[in-house]
């Protein structure tokens, strides 16, 4: 990890003096101990501060979209001949590449407007599992050394496998090397546990219709409303979401149980063929809401009925854009 | 594709805990009458079956 650090380094300092790209956006320390946060790399100076490791959470392919519409916006009252290019550079590991390739195929962009960094994955910390491991308390200072994590706490000092920690997206991980990218850095990660990925969702599929009901309205009365989840994902990116859609109102924007069980079905449900599990809604909820065991759903799906995989392959037509008619079902229309 | 996208509705509606048999789904042409009326008997019929639907309702007051 140290390695691809220093790599990684070395790499943006290039890519910045060359004039190559006009912003890296990758992960610096974070404020608080034991985390990582994303950040804008402008100069070959700054960049010194980019980080990589197990504790970069979040999917930075949020802010390529964002960088590159306000670009677009600020450039649309400048005449055609003055406009400027501007190039985004991301470290990007596997899931952040598919979040790449989706807003690609999407056309949000050109692929020349991008210049991907690939990094090796094996997988990052669940925060949430962190503090529940160490029974809640808070950590005063730590670093991964190893396999293992070791804290100063306010409980005194604890120390914690890695393994035990990691976020449940990237223990299954089918992807953690990039799919796509312009360098990489590093050398391939191993594979993670793949053939897992869809247990929690077989055994849950198991259960009752009553019982998934109640598990489902027990999850979404946990939510705020808070939409730390749109906003972190990648996938969303709709100028304006159909949460805040006055006419028509699709859904009430207040606290109400139903309207938050319809906008968590909606925002999920627009998923199809486009969540790469990348876990970054699951990391930024406050509230703990588990929305992995409905979007993981939603992924099974599209691999059990469409054969296709959110982002695997820049070739691959989004799966909600195609139809085959060899192989789609027809058991879900109904035939009196 | 509006097959593609019921498909998958139905299988979410239904995991999510919305009974499967709720949401349905079929072709019908404007000069197909008869074959309306079949489907909107067969609709009610499977409606009345499983009894009013009382999740994502919203209730007032």
């Amino acid at each position: 990890m140290e390695n691809i650090e220093t790599k990684l380094r070395e790499e943006a300092k290039r890519l910045l003096l060359e004039k190559k790209v006009d912003v890296i956006i990758g992960y610096e320390k974070g404020t608080l101990p034991l985390t990582a946060t994303p950040c804008f790399v402008t100069t070959p100076e700054e960049a010194d501060n980019l980080v990589w490791n197990h504790l970069c959470t979040q999917n930075p392919v949020k802010f390529v979209h964002d960088l590159i519409t306000q670009h677009k916006n600020a450039q649309k009252r400048v005449k055609p001949e003055d406009r400027k290019k501007k190039v985004i550079g991301v470290v990007a590991r596997g899931c952040a590449t598919r979040s790449l390739i989706i807003q690609l195929q999407e056309r949000q962009y050109e692929r020349a407007d991008v210049y991907i960094i690939g990094v090796p994955c094996e997988g990052y910390v669940d925060g949430k599992a962190l503090k529940s491991a160490i029974g809640g308390v808070d950590i005063t200072e730590g670093s991964i050394d190893g396999d293992q994590i070791k804290m100063k706490t306010s409980d005194g000092d604890k120390a914690v496998a890695l393994k035990d920690v990691l976020a449940a997206s990237c223990r299954t991980c089918r992807f953690n090397n990039p799919i796509i990218s312009d360098t990489m850095v590093g050398s391939p990660a191993a594979a993670m546990n793949p053939d897992a990925e869809y247990n929690e969702v077989k055994e849950f599929e198991g259960k009752t219709v009553e019982e998934r009901w109640a598990y489902y309205s027990k999850e979404m009365e946990k939510c705020i409303r808070c939409n730390a989840c749109r906003q972190a994902c990648p996938s969303c990116y709709c100028p304006t979401c159909f949460a805040e859609q006055s006419q028509p109102q699709w859904v009430g924007i207040g606290e109400d149980k139903t309207d938050t069980q319809v906008f968590q079905l909606m925002r999920l449900y627009h998923m199809v063929g486009r969540c790469v599990d990348c876990g970054s809604c699951v990391a930024v909820c406050p509230m703990g809401v588990d929305l992995r065991k409905f979007l993981k759903k939603i992924d099974k799906d599209g691999w059990e009925l469409f054969g296709n995989r959110a982002g695997s392959s820049m070739d691959d037509m989004p799966p909600l854009g195609k139809y085959d008619e060899h192989h789609d079902k027809e058991d879900f229309v109904f035939n009196p | 594709m509006a097959r593609r996208k019921f498909a998958t509705l139905k299988s979410f509606l239904n995991y999510i805990g919305v009974e499967g048999d709720r949401t349905i789904f079929t072709w019908v042409s404007a000069s197909e009458g008869d074959r309306f009326a079949q489907v909107i008997k067969g609709v009610t019929a499977k409606v009345r079956a499983l009894g009013p639907a009382n999740k994502l309702v919203k209730k007032f007051g």
